[in-house]
């Protein structure tokens, strides 16, 4: 049984708390996140709004003079790219732990106009945040509006976050899901294949220089700009050393033109055993483990499938 | 640049040296390299007297007494070469290094290795403005495949626009042999004025390479003081390449630093990314980088 907890009676806990508040009213939105803002002022939070326009028009309207304590982004201007948004807060919270007993974020993500692809891995994201931010003094309020989003996304939201919010106060999401068991709907489906006659593909081995004059030069033929050759010849690599040092050994690089993002699936017959790839900011201090996740920094968007066949990572990398 | 061992007959190259060392490791390989090679070896001095050049031989093994004894190896002053006549005139110096060579292959010698100190230039004789010139004419000489030249620079002494413009008269620059070497990876050692060790690299460090780079970087780690790296010539580096240049910072004694010069953009970015900017100890150095 999910119980409701009286935010005032809330004993802070140390490490994240991660709610998600379905709306379907300017209301709705406004009963959960004016009290989640005045609190965190009052207690000495940091705070951060992410939203949309409207939302934000919505809040500084409420919120008033207190407005001017609490920073605002749009939506659009944060949520580039999973792994990339993910750093952005980490970052934002290491900023501000230091001064504040907790830093507390309204975080909408974006999901209009997002690709199949891009959906399933924003999804993940907010999967992720739990096993990202599991120990760190955030307080994580990610509103989805029920009037505008498709059911499918609304739902993913109650297994991806541990606690539902409605008004004040909030209650455990029954259908919440560990990040390392998250799966979504489309996770057991294959990759979708490139458009035909549109792919090139080559294979490597251990001669990652060799492997490396090929990329550059189909990169070139593909009318790849000088900085995203720079960012797709370092990112490939660290996909394809993994194959070489603990994946299969050798593997295949196919790459193709999808509009304005140039799409490059690396695969090899080796398994990928780390739990969410890339995901978990990395100690600089640890002897490995830095490769994927400066790839998911470099990339717009990484797909990763690894189960019987091998490992496929596709990479998305916009063309300019 | 061109490791000293890889200089042979027919190459007029400059080395252009900040300290002593660097001079001292360079000289010392290109002189004991002719040697061994059946060449006849002359060396022209700034100042009289050649004890230095000869005990860095003599301290690299070389028999220099033999060799001076047979008159393979042979030691004159810039007042007796570049100078002699009390003014400098090219033609007169190519005319003189024409006939050394011809002499030299006449004794029977495989060619003639000649490598000179050139400070003198700075010392205000006449005719010292033509260096340029002697410096672009004579790499003809060479060309024809029986000599080898090595022209000496005090990066220290000549102002940086006249050296920039002296090293520009040779085809090639010289730099100490390297102290790693694979496939596809050289590290180099060399020297700041303030005689700092840089470790220059160049070519690509990747899963093949990191052993070599690990093994250059915690050496230069343990010997103590600052690490200065130049990545001017890397042409590739990954992930786990720039996690070594974090962990030997991380290595070094407190005080140190290792100070990492020409890091492309993209690779500052991510050495960012990865929070090894916080490293105590890892200094990226501001100055204009390569795209």
């Amino acid at each position: 049984m999910s119980t409701t907890i009286n935010p005032d009676a809330r004993t802070p806990s140390a490490g994240l708390i991660h709610h998600a508040l379905i709306y379907g009213s300017d209301q709705e939105f406004l009963a959960a996140t004016i009290p989640f803002c005045l609190d965190g002022l009052a207690a000495g939070d940091r705070v951060l709004a992410v939203t949309t326009p409207a939302n934000i028009d919505l809040l500084t309207g409420a919120l008033d003079t207190a407005a001017a304590e609490v920073d605002f982004v749009e939506a659009g201007n944060w949520y580039h790219a999973p792994g990339r948004t993910l750093a952005a807060y980490g970052h934002y919270v290491d900023d501000h732990k230091r001064r504040h007993p907790r830093v507390r974020v309204i975080g909408e993500p974006l999901w209009h106009g997002r690709t199949p692809a891009q959906q399933a891995e924003w999804t993940r994201y907010e999967s992720v945040i739990n096993a990202a931010f599991a120990t760190s003094p955030a307080w994580i309020v990610c509103p989805y509006d029920e009037r505008a989003l498709p059911e499918q996304i609304v739902s993913d939201a109650r297994r991806t976050h541990p606690d539902l919010m409605s008004g004040p106060a909030w209650q455990a999401s029954p259908a919440y899901t560990d990040p390392v068991a998250f799966t979504y709907a489309t996770d057991h489906l294959p990759l979708s294949p490139a458009p035909a006659g549109t792919a090139t593909d080559f294979g490597f081995d251990a001669d990652l220089h060799r492997m490396r004059q090929r990329l550059a030069s189909l990169a070139a033929g593909l009318g790849l700009g000088a900085d995203q050759t720079d960012r797709l010849m370092l990112a490939v690599n660290e996909v394809a050393t993994n194959a070489v040092e603990h994946g299969g050994g050798h593997g295949r690089i196919r790459m193709w033109i999808d509009g304005d993002v140039l799409v490059c699936d690396v695969t090899d017959p080796g398994h990928l055993d780390t739990p969410i790839p890339g995901y978990l900011p990395p100690d600089p201090a640890a002897p490995r483990g830095h490769g994927l996740w400066v790839v998911r920094q470099l990339c717009e968007l990484l797909e990763i499938r690894t189960g019987r066949p091998g490992t496929q990572i596709r990479l998305h990398l916009a063309r300019i | 640049m061109r490791q000293i061992k890889d200089v042979k007959l027919g190459d007029h190259v400059c080395l252009a040296f900040a300290h002593e060392a660097e001079q001292r490791a360079v000289v010392t390989a290109f002189l004991a390299g002719g040697l061994e090679s059946r060449e006849r070896v002359l060396y022209f001095s700034d100042a009289p007297g050649s004890d230095r050049v000869r005990s860095w031989l003599e301290e690299a093994g070389v028999d220099v007494a033999s060799a001076g004894a047979a008159r393979r190896l042979e030691f004159r002053t810039a007042q007796e070469s570049y100078l002699s006549g009390g003014r400098f005139d090219p033609d007169t110096m190519i005319e003189i290094l024409r006939r050394e060579v011809d002499a030299s292959l006449a004794a029977g010698w495989a060619g003639l290795r000649v490598s000179g100190e050139m400070s003198w230039a700075l010392a205000g004789q006449p005719g010292t403005d033509q260096l340029e010139d002697f410096e672009r004419r004579v790499t003809g000489v060479y060309a024809v495949g029986r000599a080898v030249g090595l022209c000496q620079y005090d990066a220290r002494l000549f102002p940086a626009e006249r050296l920039t413009g002296l090293t520009d008269c040779h085809p090639e620059q010289a730099q100490m042999n390297a102290l790693f070497e694979t496939g596809t990876l050289s590290i180099t050692p060399t020297f700041d004025a303030d005689g700092a060790r840089v470790l220059r690299v160049a070519g690509t460090v990747d899963h093949s390479t990191t052993p070599t780079w690990s093994a250059a970087l915690q050496q230069a780690a343990r010997a103590g003081g600052d690490v200065r790296v130049d990545m001017a010539e890397l042409e590739f580096i990954d992930v786990a390449g720039i996690r070594e240049l974090a962990s030997a910072a991380s290595a070094l004694t407190e005080g140190s630093s290792l100070r990492i010069r020409h890091l492309a953009p993209r690779l500052r970015q991510i050495i960012t990314l990865v929070g090894w900017d916080a490293v105590p100890g890892l200094v990226i150095e501001q100055e204009a980088v390569r795209a």
